[in-house]
């Protein structure tokens, strides 16, 4: 990790237009005093909060100068074994669905939705193998508890932790006017990363949200770069690769959506560069697929290190309502996937992965709704079988944009993923006395093909109430 | 609520209209063709308004009627005599020192035959200019296309036309509108479309006016070209659905369509909250000086109220232009989202119209709430009849 010295820091601070800010208010809290002394100065500062500006102005400079790196190895030995042999199921798969391909040539209509390499219940599947490996050391002082899908011991945030951090949602009332124009000015005038947290998580005007984004990931002052990098990737899509038919035929399931049916060609164009851009194996927080490349396949990963899935259309889409620039809507999904989405398809320990958040949701479904939980298992219809789905795609095509654009300001908020445990447990206490009268997975089923309209705000509402 | 059992009759076998009814409990009207007494609402097609306000049928409908046109409703929207009265209010208003209409939602329009030799002028004037020759009276896109020389015109005079003619004689009977065409409409994913929205008039004299919450775009299938070599490419150019619906790329599952709450926020978070309300502010503008200028030309009838739909196309700049203004908009549904809009619309619209199942007094009407259900008062002349301005910027607040 770079550390910075402290001349640095200075240089770096004074190129920071707060720092002159907070130098001019010192200044002017002297007035024309000629000696003055550090302890002066210090003291100064910490009666008028002057001191918390600049640890805040200092640590956001810290956080900007560390390199992002690439989670690659877990902590648990188990796990990075998994993901190798992960890794060489999809290889597997991406040949079995290569074979299809060819198969159906012949035919023009190539709208299988089986064409993919895997899906969220593949994913889940897998995850599930983990309880049938009995290494003793996963389950040291883990009291077995098999009515659990997943059941690995991993260090998990306690699920108490994790309602209390989200409680606030409850209180949050409809702003007025004035309270939302001064959100409006703060998020013109604010730079720090820690400040534009606060305001994504209270509350984000529509006419904002893009700006806020823009500016939490440093692209506001790079547009001109954000087009040219676009418009290289763009080219380099002239030459055609088997992964873009998989995302072709991807985008069928977008293009029948009522909110994101508009931005199909837009939202293929966005995968098409994603698979090519070399920046994003370094940019990605956690390493997704580790693999060698075996002599019998025929294709190598996309050179972002991971296989394109099942529904990825979904998490580019409710970007495409922030801007009508492709590179805008480009670099915000290309960010919101290095640093969040990743992990939903990470096999992995950290807090955000996948694991995690499955685990999280059982740990409170079974202790809040113990009823829900054993009725589900009885029918044969588990948990987390029930919400993998708006878990993996933050509600994506469950929710309506508002409501999805809402969920990525509360990632980007708290820098996590735990809000989706939240509404993950809200919506199956929604629907729990409709799932306690069903009798097997076909009246599950039926409960959710019905006309439904889930909101961000009512499943918060659900995931607290006893 | 009451639930008195009114009578109903439709000319329209469609389930939004029919299923309204229905659910109120009200009772299907059994009457024949030639008595005209038996029903108390009745939403019927266009001719038959026209039928029964014919003064040589010598028919008068009672109090507890009511139908759902005005009788001579083609002033505002037959396209012509939209045109027409639009031109003709325009210039009453120039007359005034207070400006407070705003005109300019309309393209240039000719209207042909008369004003043939005064297109022509401007045809000459603009070489690269587009225009788009419409039907006054046809609907779903028939009969429409694209004009870039004079001697296209002979499809509809069946002879050859010449740029030097300075009359054109038509093969049939019925007049033409041709406006400038709007070549820069706001793409949305490379993709034009045009906005329904749906608009009640309960009232013109005075003016009273409600506005739905819920509408949508039309989606072409297409990508959107000035290419002149797809000039005649109806699935680039055309957003009714009556035409996309024949294209290989459409879908049944959407139809094309894009709500009006989507399209909101599309345009909030892409191009700012001031750029929406403006546009929602435009869009209000075209709506009540629409209105206002056939009020004084509509026959008002206490007995009568009219559903609109509004199809106004947005231009790359967010500037709506008011494209025409249908009396019998389309209440085929296509898909479940829009079964679920008709239905509330049509369920809102009587709701409105026939309050607790009942005929309101004068006294009821004026203490209407402004908002019911999906519906907001966009315009109410009884309320300040002298402050049209005061009543734009309270309908916007109300509007979000």
């Amino acid at each position: 990790m770079q550390q910075l010295d402290n001349q640095e820091i200075l240089m770096k601070l004074k190129s920071s237009k707060q720092f002159w800010d907070i130098k001019k208010k010192i200044k002017q809290g002297f007035n024309d005093q000629q000696k003055i002394g550090v302890n002066d100065i210090q003291k100064f500062a910490q009666s008028c909060e002057i001191e918390d500006q600049l640890i805040k102005l200092i640590s956001h400079i810290l956080k900007k100068s560390k390199k992002r790196e690439t989670l690659k190895e877990d902590q648990i030995e188990f796990l990075n074994t998994s993901k190798i042999k992960w890794t060489e199921l999809l290889f597997k798969n991406l040949d079995i669905v290569h074979q299809k391909t060819k198969n159906q040539e012949e035919d023009d209509t190539n709208t299988d939705s089986k064409l993919y390499i895997y899906d969220e219940k593949n994913l889940l599947a897998f995850l599930q193998t983990f309880k049938q490996q009995q290494h003793s050391a996963l389950y040291q002082n883990v009291q077995f508890q098999s009515n659990k899908l997943l059941n690995i011991n991993i260090p998990l945030k306690s699920s108490q932790q994790i309602l209390d951090k989200y409680q606030y949602l409850l209180l949050q009332e409809e702003l007025q006017d004035e309270k939302i124009n001064k959100i409006r000015k703060q998020i013109e005038n604010e730079h720090l990363d820690i400040e534009l947290e606060k305001i994504a998580q209270t509350f984000v005007p529509n006419g904002e949200r893009c700006l806020l984004y823009l500016k939490y990931f440093e692209f506001d002052h790079q547009e001109t770069i954000l087009q040219q990098n676009f418009t290289k990737l763009q080219k380099e899509c002239l030459n055609q690769l088997f992964y873009d038919e998989l995302l072709e035929i991807d985008g069928h399931e977008i293009s029948e959506d009522t909110f994101y049916f508009v931005f199909q060609e837009q939202i293929l164009t966005c995968l098409k560069c994603f698979i090519r851009d070399k920046t994003i194996k370094e940019n990605i927080r956690i390493q997704l697929q580790n693999g060698i490349k075996k002599e019998q396949t025929e294709f190598q990963l996309p050179i972002t290190g991971f296989f394109p899935f099942k529904n990825i259309s979904k998490y580019v889409a409710p970007l495409c309502y922030l801007s009508t620039k492709i590179h805008i809507i480009y670099a915000l999904f290309k960010e919101f996937f290095c640093r969040y989405f990743c992990f939903l398809h990470a096999i992995s320990s950290e807090n955000n992965s996948i694991l995690s958040l499955c685990m999280q949701i059982e740990e409170i479904i079974s202790t809040h709704s113990p009823k829900l939980f054993h009725h589900l298992k009885v029918i044969g219809c588990d948990t987390l079988k029930l919400i993998i789905h708006q878990l993996v795609y933050c509600f994506v095509g469950d929710m309506d944009p508002p409501h999805i654009l809402t969920i990525y300001d509360q990632i980007i908020g708290h820098d996590s993923l735990e809000i989706l445990v939240i509404l993950c447990v809200g919506f199956l206490n929604k629907y729990k006395s409709k799932l306690l009268l069903a009798k097997n997975y076909e009246n599950v089923q039926q409960i959710f093909q019905e006309l439904r309209e889930d909101k961000f705000q009512e499943l918060v509402q659900f995931a607290y109430k006893q | 609520m009451q639930n008195k059992k009114l009578k109903w009759k439709s000319d329209f076998e469609k389930s939004v209209i029919i299923e309204n009814f229905v659910n109120r409990g009200w009772i299907k009207s059994q009457e024949k063709e030639e008595e005209q007494t038996d029903w108390n609402v009745y939403w019927a097609t266009v001719w038959n308004v026209r039928n029964i306000f014919n003064p040589k049928n010598g028919f008068r409908l009672n109090d507890q009627q009511i139908i759902n046109h005005f009788p001579n409703h083609y002033e505002l929207t037959r396209k012509d005599c939209m045109v027409k009265n639009l031109k003709r209010f325009k210039r009453e208003q120039d007359k005034e020192v207070l400006e407070i209409f705003n005109f300019d939602f309309l393209p240039t329009t000719y209207i042909f035959p008369g004003e043939y030799s005064l297109f022509v002028e401007e045809f000459h004037r603009n070489p690269n200019q587009t225009w788009i020759v419409k039907p006054a009276a046809r609907s779903q896109g028939k009969g429409i296309f694209l004009l870039r020389k004079i001697q296209q015109l002979k499809k509809i005079s069946g002879t050859t036309v010449t740029s030097n003619m300075t009359q054109l004689n038509l093969a049939s009977k019925e007049n033409y509108v041709v406006s400038r065409y709007i070549d820069n409409p706001l793409l949305i994913g490379g993709k034009k479309f045009d906005l329904r929205m749906y608009v009640l008039v309960t009232n013109y004299k005075p003016l009273k006016v409600w506005i739905y919450n819920k509408g949508f775009g039309r989606f072409c299938n297409e990508q959107y070209t000035t290419d002149v070599a797809e000039i005649e490419n109806m699935f680039v150019h055309l957003t009714n659905v009556a035409i996309q619906q024949y294209s290989d790329k459409y879908s049944q599952k959407h139809g094309g369509k894009y709500s009006i709450d989507a399209l909101k926020l599309y345009v909030e978070s892409a191009y700012g909250t001031d750029a929406l309300n403006k546009m929602m502010d435009d869009i209000h503008n075209i709506m009540l000086t629409s209105l206002k200028s056939v009020q004084a030309v509509i026959q008002n009838d206490k007995h009568c109220f009219e559903m609109y739909g509004y199809d106004i196309l947005l231009d790359s700049n967010l500037k709506p232009w008011l494209i025409e203004i249908n009396a019998s908009p389309s209440l085929t549904t296509t898909t479940p989202v829009d079964k679920n809009l008709k239905m509330n619309l049509i369920n809102d619209v009587y709701n409105i119209v026939l309050p607790n199942d009942d005929f309101p007094d004068n006294d009821q009407k004026q203490q209407q709430p402004t908002k019911v259900g999906g519906f907001t008062l966009l315009y109410d002349e009884n309320l300040d009849p002298n402050n049209r301005k005061t009543q734009k910027r309270q309908s916007v607040k109300i509007w979000k």
